[in-house]
């Protein structure tokens, strides 16, 4: 039961993890997620670096749609952008993993900007559109523009390494992408208790009562996004750095969508939300999968009718999911926390 | 007395392991990612089928050298993310020897690590220049001819049959602006060179494209004997071919492997006629084929109401069949069956007679066969136009 809870000093008040029984938890995760590597194979490494990398570009979007109410539709053309900085500056230039990480987030966060722009005249369908024209033009580039992209057949890179050792393995890179999550869900997290992020906030609530507050709307929205596509850059950095090849085909409209799915089916503007919702539109269809395969040694002739039904069985989830609660996967945790807090004492 | 237990416990786990480890080395594992839902379902459930079909033949058949072959797959929805995925998960639970991946994108992402770490022989549905690349990736082949030599086999039909004697043939390129469609393009505008076919338009369009009329006026202005579609399934070949004939022009059409299937020529109807393209595989309807007819009573016994399969089964069943090929020659020569083994083997298939079913391959200075046939379409169906061409 959670007692003691009151805050007598600022430190207190400020802290994000307000009692010992949630730091304790954080810090049981934080064991678990460290012994993960050496306890399981390269499989469940393989899927833990997708899942992450989902964690950060929806971290990311979040911040934007989530927060400051500004839909996107271009968020994978700014993983690309992330992806493609990162690879031409290690293939060219060959800067280190940990350079490029950062340029790769830089780039990104400067095309969010220009792509942002129109937000000072435009909200709602309209800016989802021009998002959505980002999308396509991005692509058009990354397609077209061969001598830098390397055109329809992308690019390949070496494995990376950070100070000599090698994070071109599974396991190498799990501590990779954690670190970066952990970065990433932090700053995150902060940004919401800013100056910064309240105006986000205030403006997706109501833009007009924001700027009577003197909210700067255009200077926020670019700010939004720039956070926003300068995560988005460190997940395509981190994405071709593990898949070791980008093509353009890495990067469509549907990686968007799907990307707006995870913070809408985890919970928008919630941090946990977002990584929720990551780790479910990752892992759902795998387990999906191993669910059937299960099946399949009982009905080895049901299977060409069950293997469609994968995709049926994935969209019938997010609906329900969103029907019985449209707060996304986080307040449902948030629901079975305030189950336990008091168990099993009731009232 | 305790003791007593514990040493027969040893022994015991001892004799599992042992007689685990000795049925382990009986199979011959092969494992496979198919796209069997998601858009590319229309041939990866046939091809998955093929490849099952293949090896169980093969099973039956004596395996390799009395050693089994076992068939692992998973589906990936056509999703690399999820291919790559399906590949890590059965290399660390199976670690099959050969796999067969469901595109060319799993192909690239997986290179890499196929070279440095797996080391498994690695076929694909894919027909892309790159994944047959030797020097590049010793482990990987492509089951055919690549998208490029595909396109070489038809310019050196065209070149030897040029509609009016005496005068040079002239083509036009037909594709979609994908890596599918562009593939094979640099290397097919440098053959027609060398062959003496004159290019005299590039189309391009975007996949399914739906308005194709500027494309068409154009393919009028240039009026080519012949013209070749790559990088599309179905549309927008039939508008195309339809427009053309409402324009009175005389143009063969030609495709490459995925767009000789019997689903074109339903949706070409009588305007499917004359229709032609290059296919590595003999058809379902060649029962004078040793192979065909033995995939046909192979069906008969397994798949009663099944009475047509596509040429995608028929890359499915090849594809078993190199697999099949590497295995036993590992095993005539005394080798174990490995991944490293197997890649040695691909180099040394020479001369391999199919029986009629695709030729003779032999994988010289590529990991791709350079070897396919053209067919025409007669009544709804194909027919052979020319003896199998060879390019090297």
């Amino acid at each position: 039961m959670r007692i003691g809870d009151f805050k007598e000093s600022y430190a207190t008040d400020e802290a994000v993890f307000t009692t010992s029984t949630s730091r304790f938890w954080l810090g049981v995760l934080f064991l678990i997620l460290a012994l993960f590597p050496f306890m399981v194979g390269d499989y469940l490494l393989y899927m833990a670096n997708i899942t992450g990398i989902a964690i950060v570009a929806a971290l990311g979007l979040n911040i934007l749609t989530g927060a400051a109410g500004q839909i996107s539709l271009g968020h994978a053309a700014f993983v690309g952008i992330g992806a493609y900085t990162s690879a031409i500056l290690s293939n060219r230039f060959g800067m280190p993993f940990l350079i490029c990480l950062p340029l790769a987030g830089l780039a990104s966060a400067f095309f969010g900007v220009l792509v942002g722009a129109p937000s000072m005249r435009m909200k709602g369908l309209y800016l989802c559109i021009t998002t959505l024209a980002a999308q396509v033009i991005f692509e058009f580039f990354f397609v077209h523009w061969e001598s830098l992209t390397g055109g329809i057949r992308g690019l390949n890179i070496a494995p990376a390494k950070i100070f000599g050792l090698n994070i071109g393995t599974e396991f190498g890179f799990y501590w990779v992408t954690l670190t970066v999550v952990i970065i990433a869900a932090t700053v995150s997290r902060n940004i919401f208790r800013t100056r910064v992020g309240r105006a986000f906030i205030a403006i997706r609530d109501r833009d007009i009562s924001a700027e009577l507050m003197g909210i700067n709307l255009f200077r926020y929205k670019l700010y939004a996004f720039a956070v926003s596509s300068f995560l988005a850059g460190i997940a395509g950095c981190l994405w071709v750095n593990h898949l070791k090849s980008i093509t353009p085909e890495h990067f469509p409209l549907h990686e968007s969508i799907r990307f707006l799915a995870m913070i809408i089916v985890g919970g928008l503007g919630n941090i946990l939300g977002a990584i929720y919702g990551a780790i479910f539109m990752t892992l759902i269809p795998e387990i999906l999968q191993a669910i059937l395969k299960f099946f399949e040694e009982i009905f080895p002739q049901a299977m060409s009718f069950l293997f469609p039904l994968q995709t049926v069985v994935f969209g019938f989830l997010i609906v329900v999911f969103l029907v019985f609660e449209p707060h996304g996967l986080a307040e449902m945790w948030v629901r079975v926390k305030s189950y336990f807090r008091l168990w099993p004492f009731k009232h | 007395m305790r003791s007593k237990l514990l040493y027969s416990m040893i022994v015991a786990l001892c004799l599992t392991l042992i007689a685990g480890m000795s049925w382990a080395g009986e199979t011959v594992k092969i494992s496979a990612q198919q796209p069997i839902t998601g858009r590319f379902a229309f041939a990866g459930k046939h091809i998955h089928q093929g490849l099952a079909d293949s090896l169980a033949y093969a099973n039956e058949q004596g395996g390799i050298g009395g050693q089994k072959i076992e068939y692992i797959y998973d589906d990936t929805g056509y999703d690399l993310k999820r291919a790559v995925a399906a590949f890590k998960k059965v290399m660390a639970k199976e670690s099959p020897v050969m796999n067969y991946g469901e595109s060319t994108g799993e192909g690239k992402a997986l290179a890499p690590e196929i070279n440095n770490s797996y080391k498994i022989v690695y076929g694909s549905t894919s027909f892309s220049e790159e994944l047959a690349d030797r020097s590049k990736n010793p482990y990987m082949f492509v089951s055919g001819p690549t998208y490029a030599q595909q396109f070489g086999i038809l310019l050196k039909y065209i070149a030897a049959n040029p509609k009016t004697k005496g005068k040079k043939a002239t083509v036009a390129f037909f594709y979609s602006d994908t890596e599918f469609g562009r593939d094979p393009i640099p290397y097919a505008r440098e053959m027609a060179k060398k062959l003496g076919v004159e290019v005299v338009a590039e189309e391009i369009t975007k996949v399914g494209a739906v308005d194709i009329s500027s494309q068409i006026l154009d393919l009028k202005r240039h009026n080519p004997d012949y013209c070749i579609f790559q990088g599309y399934v179905v549309p927008p070949i039939p508008a195309v071919i339809q427009g053309a004939r409402d324009f009175g022009l005389k143009t063969t059409f030609m495709g490459t492997f995925w767009a000789m299937t019997k689903m074109l020529l339903g949706k070409l109807g009588p305007d499917g006629d004359g229709y032609m393209g290059v296919t590595p595989y003999a058809y379902w309807q060649q029962s004078d084929v040793p192979m065909i007819k033995a995939i046909q009573e192979y069906g008969k016994k397994h798949h009663p109401d099944v009475t047509y399969r596509p040429q995608s089964y028929m890359q499915g069943w090849f594809t078993g069949m190199v697999f099949v090929k590497l295995a036993k020659m590992c095993k005539e020569k005394g080798l174990p069956i490995t991944g490293p083994n197997l890649k040695d083997m691909i180099p040394q298939v020479k001369d391999w007679d199919t029986g009629n079913f695709a030729g003779k391959i032999s994988f010289k200075d590529s990991n791709a066969t350079g070897v396919g046939k053209v067919y025409v379409a007669k009544g709804g169906d194909f027919v052979p136009a020319s003896d199998w061409i060879y390019l090297h």
